[in-house]
């Protein structure tokens, strides 16, 4: 586990693969996934994205949770390229109710911890849709820098919409306990989740 | 033929362009299509890329248009593709490259891009071409704005070449501010060479 100030980070596994059955397929997940068709994902596409970033060798999965252990999401970082050493980040906060919370944003925080501080990127890639509000500022808070947009780049909900670009140099990160410290983050006051029922224990009932 | 230009003509990526393939990716003209790469590449890694890279295309159900670039006496000099293709979003993005450094800032390769434009908006009904070259590729950068891409994004140190990072450019075009090719042939005045 990785310990960050309002969110730690967690394989991505358990709870949290029986939470994105439902993330998969709801507003979160699509935001993140600009690029892809808006399609429903079975239990099984849900297995097989899990199994695909296990095997990804240029990105990784990582879910992260509150510190009193309710899931918020998945850290995502994908398409790392090893010569130029970058990579895209996205954040998808499948639990609605911290959209926009520092919890959000300290998941991104961290995810960025990693990417600068552990593999030594030296740049890290975002994009967001434009009315994706809560993100771009989440971005914006964590350093990242607005570097462009494309236009008309994405079809939403009947609309070619715009897709603004960001960036992040690791040059211009001061560090992540540093800046905690600048963003003075707070917790929300959110109430952990009911646990998911176990699948495989449905039928083992216990005494 | 499948599209006839001025000076070029875009004809299926076949045999005659991957025999000269071999050449075209050790030489020049890959360190500004790689953006800054410049891996020697056997022939057996190239065949294992192609393979690859068919099957990773496949898997994701992605679809690729790749053109060979011929002169009009059918020398092989390049290829154009829309290499990365979203048909939801009618969206594709361009990847080009002259391998035949002595055909560089002829009207060659700017000939194959009309071409190319007037296909992916004409014939696959496309709304938006984009792509993505170094800050420093002046020759593509002249290039854009002489066929009236605009630049949308500086992406910093996106990239790195001959020990200096290096700002990745993105270039988009919509299909409402494309005059059409024959316009752009006048405007540009292309010509037949005697």
């Amino acid at each position: 586990m990785l310990e960050g100030t309002l969110v730690d980070l967690v394989p991505f596994e358990d709870d949290f693969a029986i939470y994105l059955e439902t993330w998969m397929n709801e507003e979160a997940w699509f935001r993140a996934h600009v690029w892809e068709r808006r399609e429903p994902h079975t239990e099984d596409d849900v297995k097989k994205y899990i199994e695909n970033m296990e095997k990804n060798e240029r990105g990784g999965l990582i879910g992260f949770q509150a510190k009193n252990g309710d899931p918020i999401g998945a850290l995502i970082f994908d398409h790392e390229w090893t010569r130029v050493r970058k990579a895209e980040v996205r954040v998808v906060v499948g639990d609605s109710r911290y959209e926009g919370a520092d919890e959000a944003l300290d998941g991104l925080l961290m995810l960025v911890r990693y990417c600068f501080e552990t593999r030594n990127l030296h740049r890290l890639d975002a994009v967001a849709l434009p009315f994706h509000e809560t993100w771009i500022e989440h971005l914006r808070r964590a350093g990242f820098v607005h570097e462009g947009t494309l236009r008309q780049h994405i079809r939403w909900d009947g609309d070619y919409v715009d897709l603004e670009m960001f960036g992040l140099l690791q040059s211009e990160w001061p560090g992540y306990v540093q800046k905690v410290a600048e963003l003075s983050l707070q917790p929300s006051d959110i109430e952990p989740k009911p646990k998911p029922e176990k699948k495989e224990q449905k039928e083992a009932q216990p005494s | 033929m499948l599209l006839e230009g001025i000076l070029v003509d875009l004809v299926p990526y076949g045999k005659r362009f991957t025999e000269q393939e071999h050449r075209w990716r050790n030489n020049e003209s890959a360190f500004w299509a790689r953006v800054g790469d410049r891996l020697p590449l056997s022939r057996a890694s190239l065949e294992r890329w192609r393979q690859e890279h068919a099957e990773h295309a496949a898997q994701r159900g992605r679809r690729e248009i790749w053109f060979g670039i011929q002169t009009k006496d059918g020398t092989p000099i390049g290829d154009i593709a829309l290499n990365r293709f979203w048909p939801h979003h009618r969206v594709a993005m361009l990847g080009a490259a002259i391998g035949e450094p002595e055909y560089w800032g002829g009207g060659y390769g700017t000939d194959a891009l009309l071409l190319v434009v007037d296909y992916a908006f004409d014939w696959l009904d496309l709304r938006r071409l984009w792509l993505q070259t170094m800050g420093s590729n002046a020759r593509v950068v002249r290039q854009m704005e002489k066929v009236g891409f605009t630049l949308e994004a500086r992406l910093r140190q996106a990239t790195y070449a001959d020990g200096v990072w290096q700002d990745l450019l993105c270039y988009g075009l919509l299909r409402e501010e494309w005059p059409g090719r024959a316009a752009l042939v006048e405007r540009l005045g292309l010509r037949p060479r005697g």
